[in-house]
């Protein structure tokens, strides 16, 4: 009886430290990468709309000619229906609204990916839910730290809007739309760790939700006439509220509670299944092996990205298949709207065309191309960390050759997504009859090759110099450059600011002859930095951990 | 054969003063100077973190010294294009594809390797009684390292590094990890054996290499390890304890309890058997320590 006593104190002291210890180790593992982000996004926004006045003074024909713009299908499908344009608030959420919940989606759905089925494949996740918490909890926990960050970026984008000085209802409505969509995507990520035994599987299905809500959102702005669907995705959802314009809090409800109920189910499904199983059984073995593309190290690197690659061709394929068909709407708008042509062209803006329209939609293909590319090394440094690499390299191939047997494979399986996304446009345009020709069309696409690599270049030169960042240095010339021309010209930024981004350089294809010249500068900087990455990798001790 | 080219090439792994840095503070490896002849089974032993695996990852060229230089079969190990086809490879803590099967696992390590002999390691699998059908995910971590040993024993490679090869096997899959060293030395094959136990060495090796805190303490044959063997003594009596400390050889002399006699002894065992006989013994206990105690024995005195 006194043992028991004597111990009871220290049993009491022990429960709720446990849970404050898996909470700090959920914030150790994320907090860089989380306040990277949430500045970015509030920063984003902060610029934007304190710079609001400024720009709209100082475009041709001012709110009218944005109005006229704003019209074209293609700008709606990019950045959503434009609504009250004439405000800072308004114009803000518009030009970066999409966009940054497509990074906060991104960002958690990446985050919770990790931190469950990504410890969960190391076996470290085994020695946190050993502890006196159970597995919901546990999971419960890290959820929350997780689900913290989407919700700071969200006070963070109030606030700075409330300090640019526009409606605080809109602000409010804006921010917390933004971060219901982070939350939610934290939750379709855990989710995924629970059905699927493998990181890149449970990545993979996560990540190909966010494209579709994409899509839903752009196919119901409006565009073919099905606004309801809009009801169906959280970037719909958000769109919905229309903030600083109709401040409806209905949709935010509804986001809340689906994605409320999401988070249980994630939480409630880790406490149900096996430790290091997913709840999707996979077979466990196979009786007759599957020895094609097992004789050589580019034969492997292969046979690793095959199955990737279709998931990935199968995403991008669909969505360009979607923006082809929706070349129809715009050459309905062109022949309705005889003066928009010409306004739109004295705003500067190449998208009068049905080929304008390709050539900005494909511009958005050197994302999802890059992403893709960048990936292929992240999975060499997994393999690197984990020592799988250790029983290729004992080999007798150089490190040299290696890599740049899986950099080639990885070129290709990129340029062939090209090639798909190009396909599945040219298909979805030639169903509906526009005047683009499929030569043009794949130009068009693999015109913005070049900015991929640049990205996979980027993610060589981390693999040598800092293994732990390929995934954030991999996107900084196609996300980063991406939402640096879009800052650039929302606010009105001298031209030379504009040219730091890799698509400043983009020639509008196919509306506009290839230009080969800034194409071959920019692989060139791709084999450069490439280089340089290969040379580090050669000489540096391979990581174990 | 490979066993000639090994001969031609002088030791089958030379460093010179090998010494590797992490950051300040960390030293791993501390002026390392190690040979091993060709055709030996070479124990490299040391506790935890002594830099045995430090050692072997600049060995394969995974790792670059901070200074000293290191060959392999007379290769500079940096030049991993020829050494490597001179050497298999088992690294500590095996990780393996998790999608791939043992049988895609063996393949695709046979086919970049320095060459496989198919119907030996058809064998192997067989008697380290590997499912080759099972994804490498669904393996324990015996398994994995019986994949990695599998794919090692059955190259032709003249050197086979192994790095704490048996730390996930049970003792009937050690039996065969031993069986197959021993196969590999009649083939001529050197085996460079990593360990932090005493047992597998001594059960197999011919030499020793003792590493500690990155230091290399002593190099010998393992027979010669061996005399430094002594005796165990432990004897019970109903009556007094008869006085032994002053014979020669004996030392370490304890009463544990009243009427137990605890000693320890070298050479020979005459006049120790003959005193601790005339006291009229009620049990007598003679055991001859591990390797392993005598080997931490002589890390005490290397401690100080």
């Amino acid at each position: 009886m006194n043992a028991i006593t004597a111990d009871a104190p220290v049993v009491q002291r022990v429960l709720p430290r446990s849970g404050a210890a898996i909470a700090g180790w959920a914030v150790r593992s994320i907090r860089r990468g989380a306040l990277v982000l949430v500045v970015a996004v509030a920063g984003m926004t902060g610029v934007v709309a304190a710079t609001y006045a400024e720009v709209i003074a100082g475009a041709p024909g001012g709110v009218d000619s944005l109005r006229a713009l704003v019209q074209n299908p293609a700008i709606r499908t990019l950045f959503g229906e434009p609504l009250a344009l004439d405000t800072a608030g308004g114009f803000t959420v518009w030009r970066t609204g999409a966009a940054i919940a497509v990074i906060l989606g991104m960002w958690s759905i990446l985050s919770a990916t990790r931190l469950f089925r990504g410890e969960e494949d190391t076996g470290r996740w085994a020695l946190l839910v050993a502890g006196t918490l159970s597995t919901t909890a546990v999971t419960a926990r890290v959820l929350a730290v997780i689900a913290a960050v989407p919700v700071l970026a969200g006070v963070g984008v109030t606030a700075v809007l409330v300090v640019a000085g526009t409606p605080s209802l809109g602000a409010v409505l804006h921010g917390t739309g933004l971060a219901l969509t982070g939350l939610a995507f934290a939750g379709v990520g855990a989710l995924s760790a629970q059905l699927f035994s493998r990181r890149a599987a449970a990545v993979g299905a996560a990540t190909a939700v966010l494209p579709a809500g994409l899509l839903v959102r752009m196919v119901g702005d409006g565009v073919l006439g099905l606004g309801r669907l809009r009801w169906l995705s959280p970037f719909g959802l958000t769109a919905e509220t229309a903030p600083f314009y109709a401040d409806r809090l209905a949709p935010l409800l509804v986001l809340a509670a689906v994605t409320a109920v999401v988070l249980a189910v994630a939480c409630t499904v880790a406490g149900h299944r096996d430790i290091g199983e997913g709840l999707l059984p996979e077979r466990a073995g196979r009786s007759r092996a599957h020895l094609c593309l097992l004789r050589s190290p580019k034969g492997f690197a292969a046979r690793t990205v095959m199955a990737p690659w279709v998931g990935w061709s199968l995403g991008v394929g669909a969505f360009f298949l979607l923006i082809g068909l929706l070349t129809v709407s715009l050459t309905g708008f062109l022949t309705d709207n005889a003066a928009f042509a010409d306004l739109a062209t004295r705003a500067g803006f190449g998208l009068d065309t049905a080929a304008g329209y390709a050539a900005t939609m494909f511009a958005l293909l050197a994302l999802p191309a890059g992403g893709f590319a960048v990936a292929r090394i992240s999975v060499l440094a997994a393999d690197e960390s984990s020592r799988r690499l250790a029983l290729l390299l004992a080999a007798p191939l150089t490190r040299t050759r290696f890599l740049v047997a899986n950099i080639a494979v990885a070129v290709a399986a990129t340029v062939l997504l090209t090639g798909v996304a190009g396909l599945a446009f040219a298909l979805g345009a030639g169903v509906v009859d526009t005047p683009l020709g499929p030569g043009q069309v794949l130009a068009g696409a693999f015109n913005t090759l070049p900015v991929a690599l640049l990205g996979l270049g980027a993610a060589v030169l981390a693999l040598g110099w800092a293994p732990r960042f390929i995934g954030f240095i991999g996107a900084v010339p196609t996300v980063g450059g991406f939402l640096w021309l879009v800052i650039a010209q929302s606010v009105g930024a001298p031209r030379w600011i504009e040219n730091v981004s890799p698509f400043a350089h983009l020639a509008a294809v196919p509306a506009e002859p290839v230009d080969w010249a800034a194409g071959a500068l920019m692989l060139l900087g791709s084999v450069a930095l490439g280089g340089v990455g290969l040379a580090a990798w050669r000489r540096r001790d391979l990581r174990t951990a | 054969m490979p066993s000639t080219a090994l001969t031609d090439a002088g030791p089958a792994i030379r460093t010179e003063g090998l010494s590797k840095r992490y950051g300040r503070r960390v030293l791993a490896l501390d002026g390392v100077d190690l040979t091993v002849s060709p055709g030996q089974v070479f124990g490299f032993l040391g506790p935890n973190g002594a830099g045995k695996s430090t050692t072997i990852r600049i060995l394969l060229g995974m790792s670059r010294p901070s200074a000293g230089r290191a060959w392999v079969c007379g290769v500079p190990a940096s030049d991993v294009r020829r050494a490597h086809r001179l050497v298999a490879y088992v690294p500590a803590d095996v990780a393996l594809w998790p999608q791939l099967t043992g049988a895609e696992t063996l393949e695709l390590l046979g086919n970049v390797g320095p060459g496989v002999d198919t119907a030996y390691r058809a064998e192997l699998v067989e008697r380290f009684e590997l499912d080759p059908s099972r994804r490498a995910r669904t393996y324990s971590s015996g398994n994995r390292q019986k994949v990695a040993l599998v794919a090692a024993f059955a190259t032709r490679a003249p050197l086979l590094v192994l790095d704490e090869p048996t730390s996930g096997l049970d003792p009937l899959m050690e039996q065969q990890f031993q069986h197959a060293v021993g196969e590999a030395r009649e083939r001529g094959q050197t085996v460079f054996l990593s360990s932090h136990q005493l047992a597998e060495v001594e059960a197999v090796c011919d030499r020793v290499a003792i590493l500690r805190a990155g230091r290399l303490v002593d190099v010998a044959a393992v027979s010669a390890l061996r005399s430094l063997h002594r005796n165990e003594i432990e004897a019970g009596y109903a009556g007094p304890v008869p006085d032994v400390a002053a014979l020669a050889g004996v030392a370490h002399v304890e009463t544990p309890r009243p009427g137990v006699l605890r000693l320890s002894h070298t050479g020979p065992p005459g006049p120790v058997l003959r005193a601790l006989a005339a006291g009229d013994p009620q049990f007598l206990r003679i055991r001859e320590p591990s390797l392993e105690e005598i080997f931490l024995g002589y890390y005490g005195e290397a401690d100080r």
